[in-house]
């Protein structure tokens, strides 16, 4: 029984860990965006090519090169690493049926490009100032 | 291994680790607009105990003849429209022969998500991997299940010129959401190809080999998270020209044609993708019926194949993979066309194990083993071909293939 409470405690704790490392990114949007939240298969589908609109209007998604909010963004809510990401990426590109999303440097270059782009979605830390840009709640 | 192949593997070890270093080469701009530029290309080494295979002197020490590559460039001009373009260039065992081709060109106007236009040179959509084959590093398998993705005859269905209608439409009621697509033009085969090549076998030289297709795809990804569950449909009107030197019994005729009376294919396919696990089954049935010898004879052919495959990731470098691959035919013909055939000649069943190693972003390597029962060497070309085994075939094949890619 000892056992089993500790497995449970354990469970408990990771889970935690979980919603914390999720917690740690945000998704934020061009506020001319209309919409205020999006859902997670939504988002997916957004941030891998499948599908180019939210809520009804274009959307265009900008991608982190590198770094533990890209690495928390595609683990939370694409479910691959950045390799396989991008390889499904270039497979659409290289079949015609879509352009490479734009890669930058940095929260800041995030936040400025999805502040001045109609339409742009993007993903920051939580911690990182966004200002000029609006937070979308992911259910 | 040639030497040759030991330089092409070289090449792309040294471009792939170069190509980190200038990834900025991958963008430019014309006025405002950026203009993508991106690449692939792969080295092949494959060794038979038996049967030269895919055209390849397989048998013996191997062939590293097995290379392919692409360069695309595209630019989104806004957010409802863009253009692109595509070269490939390939060598495998006596196809290819480095030409260079145009894959595909076209312009994309997107205007609504359930509605959208292509038109130019566009990539087929016939089932899960038609227009995404040649993206090696994009698969879990070395080689595609040959009995649904035969490489030789990739370009009997990788493009179309002409134009597409698509969109991707959301169900109500939580029904998932369909996409579909709609095509119709004009199919040009090279001359470097399969089936031409199959051709020269019986003494025929084909100088054009093409015509009008129509299609479409429609696919469903129900509420099952990962799933994706489709069909395709493509119809051809085919026309083979040039000339015949006699050497299958019927007289030579210089100016020789073949011309399809009925040639569709229909597959149906269901893919499940569950974070580090995916599984794919596809099934194709592809009838051809031909008048052939410029209206002397005809021949048909009934191919049915299918495969169930999939793939673990295990970690970020090593990914497992196995599958099934069922090829049969059933041939029948006139003048000039065998009336019966051995068993092996008729089937071809492909037991696959792989394993993917990503090196990094850009570069990978896969060590992948066939054991193949049957050849299917009868009438239509199925991986075997007679040029290259003018002792006859054995009736059972093993293969190792090695394949290394990068692309940026």
């Amino acid at each position: 029984m000892k056992k089993l409470l500790f497995a449970f405690q354990l469970i408990a704790l990771a889970s935690i860990f979980v919603v914390q490392a999720k917690a740690q990114v945000i998704v934020i949007a061009n506020p001319g965006v209309k919409a205020s939240e999006v859902s997670k298969n939504d988002l997916k589908d957004v941030f891998t090519g499948a599908s180019t609109t939210l809520g009804g209007a274009s959307v265009v998604p900008i991608l982190l090169k590198a770094g533990t909010a890209h690495e928390e963004f595609l683990q939370a809510y694409i479910g691959k690493n950045d390799t396989a990401y991008r390889a499904g990426w270039r497979s659409l590109v290289f079949s015609g049926q879509a352009t490479m999303p734009k890669s930058v440097d940095g929260d800041a270059a995030v936040v400025e490009f999805v502040a001045h782009n109609n339409g742009a979605i993007g993903y920051i830390s939580k911690s990182s100032p966004h200002d000029g840009v609006k937070v979308l709640t992911v259910r | 291994m040639k030497l040759t192949s030991l330089r092409w593997i070289a090449g792309i070890w040294l471009a792939a680790f170069a190509v980190p270093l200038c990834t900025h080469a991958q963008e430019f701009k014309i006025g405002s607009r950026e203009v993508q530029v991106h690449g692939f290309g792969t080295q092949g080494y494959v060794k038979t105990n038996d049967n030269n295979w895919l055209t390849m002197n397989t048998s013996g020490d191997g062939s590293g003849a097995f290379t392919d590559m692409g360069l695309n460039m595209g630019m989104q001009i806004n957010s409802k429209l863009r253009i692109g373009g595509q070269f490939y260039d390939r060598k495998l065992g006596k196809l290819g022969d480095w030409e260079p081709l145009m894959d595909w060109a076209m312009v994309d106007y997107h205007p609504k998500p359930w509605l959208g236009f292509r038109a130019g040179k566009v990539k087929t959509v016939l089932g899960l991997f038609t227009d995404s084959q040649d993206m090696d590093f994009a698969n879990t398998f070395a080689l595609l299940p040959q009995s649904v993705y035969p490489i030789d005859l990739r370009d009997s269905t990788i493009a179309h010129e002409g134009g597409d209608i698509y969109g991707r439409e959301k169900l109500a009621h939580n029904l998932g959401s369909i996409a579909y697509t709609a095509y119709g033009g004009r199919r040009a085969d090279n001359m470097n190809s399969g089936y031409p090549y199959l051709l020269t076998g019986y003494g025929i030289k084909l100088t054009s080999y093409g015509g009008p297709v129509f299609g479409g795809d429609f696919r469903w990804n129900p509420p099952v998270h990962g799933l994706t569950v489709g069909i395709s449909r493509l119809n051809e009107m085919i026309t083979g020209r040039g000339s015949y030197n006699g050497e299958a019994g019927v007289p030579a005729q210089p100016n020789y044609w073949e011309k399809s009376k009925h040639d569709w294919t229909n597959q149906f396919y269901g893919r499940l993708v569950k974070e580090k696990f995916h599984a794919e089954s596809e099934y194709r049935r592809y009838l051809r019926d031909q008048t052939i010898f410029s209206g002397l004879s005809w021949v048909e052919t009934d191919v049915r194949g299918w495969y169930v495959g999939g793939g673990y990731t295990i970690n970020k470098w090593i990914e497992a993979g196995s599958y099934y691959s069922h090829y049969r035919i059933n041939p029948s013909g006139g003048a000039g066309v065998a009336s019966s055939y051995p068993d092996a000649q008729l089937h071809d069943y492909d037991k696959v194990v792989t394993a993917k190693f990503t090196v990094n972003k850009y570069t990978y390597f896969k060590v992948e083993g066939h054991f193949m029962d049957g050849n299917g060497t009868a009438l239509y070309p199925a991986g075997f071909y007679a040029n290259v085994n003018s002792n006859g075939f054995a009736d059972n094949t093993n293969a190792l293939v090695v394949r290394t890619g990068v692309s940026f």
